[in-house]
């Protein structure tokens, strides 16, 4: 089984008696140790010899504390005199301690890792555990389509800003292109916050740039005239002409309303519900389009552009809490809703420090939360094939395949049963510029549940997971009315994008502001 | 349990204590292997940066609330980037793609609703709402139309009265033209 470098952990060098131990040994230790492992399911892993007999020292014949097992000998030694055993033979260095499958060096006193030894546990894990539970799969090519895509939009891209630039005097040249403020049209700032992250998303606003859409073709297709794609890439060029006066997104709001008649009111409105119509509405346009669209270079199987630039792939595991079987789906997503951790924390009842209470809000610890395997409730015992009855549970989910730009969603309400109320939550929440998704995926979440064995595990990424923020929609103001402002990193300079008025801001103000939707790209 | 000294307790008491004491001590060296291994893998990385977000944040919202806070309000008056200025209510002037008639940027939305027939009388049920936040993955947060935000219940329609007046605390007072 060929180990590829996952991208989470990073190999620790061995030291030099573990490396003599590798040259004169080999694996030949790790593997007559592989048949007495046990894995248990709080993801720890023993080595157990016997089943009827405690391991003891030969030299105490103590049984009590951390008890090593020689890799070269087979000697079970306590912590007081390994040491011994390791200086009275020669090159008897590392041993394993028994209740944990942890390799350690006698001669450096402490823990040492080998990917090599990893692997045979976590093979041995993969062996015991409830059929299908642990699935490899293997890489689909899908991803490297993608880069090839992505690489010729952005030459195409180039050019288009030439372009802008050059047209019109207004330009201001010394100002991105795009860059171009929406006026409200009443009531409308949930709308322009959202255009405005979507125009400068950059593999979205380089597909309209690139000509993507016909809508010659796309106009005469459908009859009634109603395309929000088409009204898309209308508003996409009219912000990249190079025109600065601000834009009226009218067409955009009317066949919206349009197409979501449930939306289609005068009055404040939620700018994730927005995006998520609007998405939900060029994607089943790409869908009735059908295949006969000139420009089908490199999208083979006719990949949805929505789902090309924001979709990714959730993995949920149930995990039986019994027996260990898990169970995994997949779903696709457009964007993630995090919940903001509002359990109180009692400070008084353990010594928690202010950094640790502080831990849920911020971006990275919303992450952790939706990560973290949560405890089904006793009501929700699902049924387990391999124990064959209804066992307790636990879920956690992991990301499976990132997007080319990844959205998410800050949940900043709270809605009390009891008192039958909403309430927005505007505590203040950090985010950082740069998002290393690593730890969410799912070959990093599988590893963390069988001790951080170093093993890949599901992975479909072979592109980096590491996002650079391109822009924050922020809501100030209450639950039932406030006002939407979105901040758009270009050039590495902050844009304040308030309806009409556009604005350079410091990047300060922006880690200052209350977020509600963020757009990071990798 | 307290415990002072090893006479004053009975045999039992001494027992128990002495596996307290072992099963505590493997636990601690449970926590610490565990830790040791993420340290030296690299995997609390997340943790610098986390404290790393957080410093930079923290730093950023005393600057800013030493600016007064000049970054949340609204900034109306103000010269843009190109050198432009704007009024609160956008005054542009351009045909209604429904009616033909000539709207104010600023009051289309509220003319459009009226001209597509989807005033407070004649608005239709949100289809959305009625599905469960209570999913498994919730994609997007199903809202009910009156708020900007909400759960699926519809008791949030009772908070928001009419939202009219809703809007009122963003733009100027809106004259419904006919």
């Amino acid at each position: 089984m060929a180990t590829r470098t996952a991208a989470f952990y990073t190999n620790p060098l061995p030291c030099k008696h573990l490396e003599d131990y590798k040259l004169k040994h080999g694996l030949n230790g790790y593997r007559s140790l592989q048949k007495f492992l046990r894995a248990t399911l709080n993801g720890r892993t023993s080595v157990k010899m016997s089943e009827y007999l405690i391991a003891r020292c030969i030299s105490c014949n103590g049984s009590q504390g951390r008890i090593f097992l020689c890799l070269v000998c087979s000697s079970f030694s306590c912590s007081t005199h390994i040491l011994l055993h390791a200086r009275s033979k020669i090159s008897h260095d590392i041993a394993v301690d028994i209740e944990r499958s942890e390799l350690y060096c006698c001669m450096c006193n402490d823990q040492v890792y080998d990917p090599d030894f990893d692997r045979v546990v976590v093979s041995k894990i993969i062996m015991d555990m409830p059929s299908k539970t642990l699935t490899l799969e293997d890489n689909t090519r899908r991803s490297s389509k993608r880069r090839k895509l992505n690489s010729a939009v952005d030459l195409d891209l180039k050019k288009i800003e030439q372009l802008a630039l050059s047209k019109d005097g207004r330009a201001k040249s010394c100002y991105p292109p795009g860059l171009r403020g929406l006026n409200n049209l009443g009531n409308t700032c949930f709308m322009n916050s959202v255009l405005q992250a979507l125009v400068h998303a950059p593999p979205f606003k380089n597909y309209f740039l690139s000509d993507r859409h016909d809508r010659e073709t796309c106009g005469k297709r459908s009859s009634d005239r109603l395309c929000l794609t088409c009204n898309m890439d209308a508003i996409v060029l009219s912000m990249f002409s190079g025109d600065r006066t601000p834009y009226n997104p009218a067409q955009f709001l009317y066949s919206c309303w349009r197409h979501s008649t449930n939306l289609a009111s005068y009055e404040q409105q939620d700018a994730h519900e927005f995006f998520i119509s609007v998405l939900d509405a060029i994607h089943e346009n790409d869908r009735n389009e059908g295949s006969s669209n000139e420009e089908n270079s490199g999208l083979e199987g006719r990949k949805a552009f929505i789902d090309w630039v924001f979709s990714g792939m959730l993995r949920s595991d149930l995990i039986c809490m019994t027996c260990g079987f898990t169970s995994s789906t997949y779903d696709p997503f457009l964007d993630m809703s995090l919940d903001l951790n509002t359990t109180p924390v009692n400070l008084a009842d353990r010594s928690i420090t202010s950094k640790e209470s502080t831990r849920r809000s911020t971006l990275l610890g919303c992450l952790d939360l939706f990560t973290m395997p949560e405890k089904l409730g006793s009501d929700e015992k699902l049924y387990c094939e391999n124990c064959k009855e209804k066992r307790a549970s636990l879920k956690q989910m992991s990301v499976r395949r990132l997007p080319l730009v990844l959205s998410l969603h800050i949940k900043r309400f709270e809605h009390s049963a009891v008192r039958k109320l909403s309430r927005k939550i505007d505590w203040h929440l950090p985010f950082p510029f740069t998002l290393d998704m690593t730890p969410y995926l799912s070959s990093s979440i599988i590893s963390s549940r069988i001790g951080n064995r170093m093993f890949s595990f599901d992975s479909d990424e072979k592109d980096t997971a590491e996002f650079e923020i391109f822009a924050v929609i922020t809501h100030s103001g209450r639950l039932e009315s406030g006002h939407y402002v979105t901040y758009l990193r270009l050039r590495n300079q902050w844009y304040k994008c308030d309806d009409a008025w556009i604005t350079e801001v410091d990047e300060e103000i922006v880690r200052a502001s209350e977020c509600y939707m963020l757009f990071y790209a990798r | 349990m307290s415990v002072s000294n090893d006479d004053s307790m009975s045999p039992q008491s001494q027992l128990s204590s002495h596996f307290f004491g072992d099963l505590l001590d493997s636990i601690i060296v449970d926590v610490a292997s565990e830790c040791h291994r993420i340290a030296r893998l690299g995997l609390d990385r997340q943790l610098e940066k986390e404290e790393e977000e957080l410093r930079l944040s923290t730093q950023a919202r005393v600057n800013v609330a030493d600016l007064g806070n000049s970054g949340e309000t609204n900034s109306k008056y103000v010269v843009d980037i190109f050198g432009q200025t704007h009024p609160s209510v956008a005054s542009e002037i351009f045909e209604c793609m429904n009616c033909g008639r000539s709207i104010v940027a600023g009051r289309f939305a509220p003319h459009l609703e009226k001209c597509m027939g989807k005033g407070r009388k004649a608005r239709v049920k949100a289809t959305r709402s009625s599905t469960a936040a209570q999913n498994r993955y919730s994609r997007g947060s199903p809202v009910a139309t009156n708020s900007p935000y909400s759960n699926s219940t519809g008791t949030n329609r009772l908070l928001n009265g009419t939202p009219g007046i809703a809007g009122e605390e963003y733009s100027n007072s809106v004259i419904e033209e006919p």
